[in-house]
């Protein structure tokens, strides 16, 4: 009687074993399939001109330079490295300005219509107004080909709207109750209060919106056809899909080619290892169900 | 008495007034970039080249020129075609993920797998679209040197190639998307009851029917939620196509909303576009809308 079961045990262990091994080794080729692709391009990237002439991009060290980003320094993709990154820094904080103050008087129960806001807000996640007629106001609104067009008509995210006032919504009604009775306003509240309990939250958006703005492609293109006010994520689908260089000087090899492609991830490789939980919490409050 | 109620009225009144201040410009933004837009969907029904020219309403020919249209006919196909590649490749992808990672003892190693996943989601299209070029090279991409070192040919021009590009769109949205999904799935098997599985296992239960019977019915409602939100995703994709579509792959690749880009902005037929444009934002509407009710009449579970 006691050997059949301990059989069907032992049988399970050992396909448990398998199990656990071959799990083990599909993530790790996982994990090579994600990090060879990024490591390719940083180790082109500072290699000399001689050894990206060769038939392969490089898979391993051979030789480091950093010719190729001194390339970029004087030229235009360093421009628009700067305009990028200027333009992401004002938009994001205009945006979690924004943000932060509506999805506050949002998440307040006694605000006056406030069923109405929302909706009006639900709207625009369920019928998406497109981009055409997103052209059409932003060209009424004379915009196109001016430095706003970068960031003013993508200024809110809903998702991100909704995931604060979420947040919001939990921060409990007595705390700001008898900051009220104390004679505090709604903006003293937010400061004092709000704010300082927020701060996870307002981390995490403020971190999606960065990389909104650093990553934004398909509005630049509708919005901006003067290639001197381009981004730096256009520069770089010219450089890799059409072969035209901004910088007309340049001879282009594939180091520079790479260190294109590695300014355009640069803030997400930089501060990725830092903020990464940041991510990740407010991945996980944008989840629950709002 | 009545002086009291008056100051509480007043205070009220000064409490509304200052959140409607702080609602104001997200609201003033709110109706520039999304409400008059959605009235310039009007512009479907006229002739409009460029927003300065003259135009005048054309009711329905727009429509009409679209039904006619071969080319929108390829676009149309081709939102439904990689639609249903991306809901059947894609969408399983991060659960199964999630299942196997949630099967690691190893903490760190979780979660240094968790990590790497992640990365490519805060890429944008262009980069990863970059990434897949250099990937993909003819003869120099480390996926034809592979081929080649097997003794396959390795001068594909997977990018530039009808046959290829939907597999590398389907394979380029994974690598981006599925860290994303694998997180969520991951917080959602993280509040399984772990005592149910004690009870199964005494039951006599093995690992698939603990999975068909605790693992799948608790995180049942996650599911729903990424199913409709990749419903309204997929039907919007539009930048990754862009970015990564080359001339050569438009009869594969071209989907309405790229379609209306370019009728749009390259050949200045904004009317027309708009009209494209319109019953696209209609459709994944509708989409959206009655996979909603579905899950409301299966799951009793609505997500809107």
């Amino acid at each position: 009687m006691p050997l059949l079961p301990r059989s069907t045990k032992m049988r399970e262990t050992l396909s448990r074993r398998v199990f656990v091994i071959l799990n083990i080794v599909f993530l790790i080729v996982l994990c090579i399939v994600y990090i060879v692709p990024i490591w390719n391009v940083v180790i082109t990237s500072v290699a000399d001109d001689t050894d990206v002439q060769g038939n392969v991009y490089l898979l391993y060290p051979k030789s480091f330079t950093l010719k190729a980003y001194l390339r970029i320094l004087d030229g235009g993709y360093f421009k628009a490295f700067m305009l990028t990154l200027v333009t992401s820094v004002i938009g994001t904080v205009l945006s979690i300005v924004f943000t932060v103050a509506a999805g506050y008087s949002l998440s307040q129960k006694n605000l006056i219509g406030r069923r109405v806001f929302m909706l009006l807000i639900t709207i625009t996640l369920i019928f998406d107004v497109g981009i055409i007629p997103r052209y059409i106001v932003v060209s009424m609104y004379k915009m196109t080909n001016t430095y706003w067009a970068i960031f003013i008509p993508m200024l809110m995210s809903t998702f991100n709207l909704i995931i604060v006032r979420n947040y919001l919504s939990t921060v409990p009604e007595s705390l700001m109750e008898s900051a009220r009775i104390d004679g505090c306003s709604e903006f003293g509240i937010l400061l004092r209060i709000i704010i300082p309990v927020a701060i996870p939250i307002i981390a995490a958006v403020t971190l999606f919106y960065f990389v909104l703005y650093w990553n934004r492609y398909t509005e630049i293109v509708m919005f901006i056809n003067d290639q001197t006010k381009s981004t730096l994520q256009v520069l770089l689908r010219t450089l890799m899909f059409e072969g035209d260089s901004a910088d007309s000087r340049v001879q282009i090899f594939d180091n520079f080619k790479m260190a294109v492609m590695v300014m355009g991830m640069l803030p997400v490789l930089v501060l990725y290892p830092f903020i990464q939980r940041y991510f990740i919490s407010g991945l996980m409050l944008g989840s629950i169900k709002g | 008495m009545i002086a009291k109620r008056t100051t509480a009225f007043g205070l009220k009144m000064k409490h509304q007034a200052s959140l409607l201040i702080l609602l104001a410009p997200a609201m003033i933004w709110y109706i520039a970039f999304n409400f008059i837009p959605l009235i310039g969907n009007l512009a479907s029904f006229t002739n409009l080249k460029s927003v300065v020219l003259p135009w005048k309403i054309v009711g329905f020919d727009n429509f009409i020129r679209m039904y006619k249209s071969p080319d929108f006919w390829t676009a149309f196909w081709n939102t439904l075609i990689i639609s249903f590649f991306y809901i059947v490749f894609y969408f399983p992808m991060p659960i199964i993920l999630a299942l196997l990672m949630n099967e690691l003892k190893n903490r760190s190693f979780k979660r240094a797998v968790q990590t790497i996943v992640y990365i490519p989601y805060f890429f944008s299209w262009v980069v990863v679209g970059s990434i897949f070029i250099t990937l993909l090279a003819p003869n120099r991409g480390i996926v034809n040197i592979i081929i080649g070192f097997f003794g396959g040919p390795s001068d594909t021009y997977f990018m530039a190639s009808t046959q290829w590009f939907r597999p590398v769109l389907v394979m380029s949205y994974i690598w981006r998307q599925v860290g994303y999904g694998t997180v969520i799935y991951l917080a959602a098997l993280s509040t399984v009851d772990l005592e149910l599985y004690d009870a199964a296992k005494v039951d006599g239960a093995g690992y698939w029917l603990q999975l068909i019977h605790i693992t799948l019915p608790s995180i049942r409602n996650t599911i729903v939620t990424m199913l409709l939100l990749n419903l309204s995703a997929v039907m919007r994709i539009f930048d990754q196509i862009l970015v990564m579509q080359i001339p050569a792959v438009y009869s594969v690749s071209d989907v309405l909303r790229t379609y209306a880009f370019r009728e749009g902005l390259d050949n200045r037929a904004i009317g027309y576009a708009t009209a494209v444009s319109l019953l696209t934002s209609l459709l994944s509407c509708l989409l959206v809308l009655s996979m909603n009710k579905i899950s409301k009449a299966i799951f009793d579970e609505s997500v809107l």
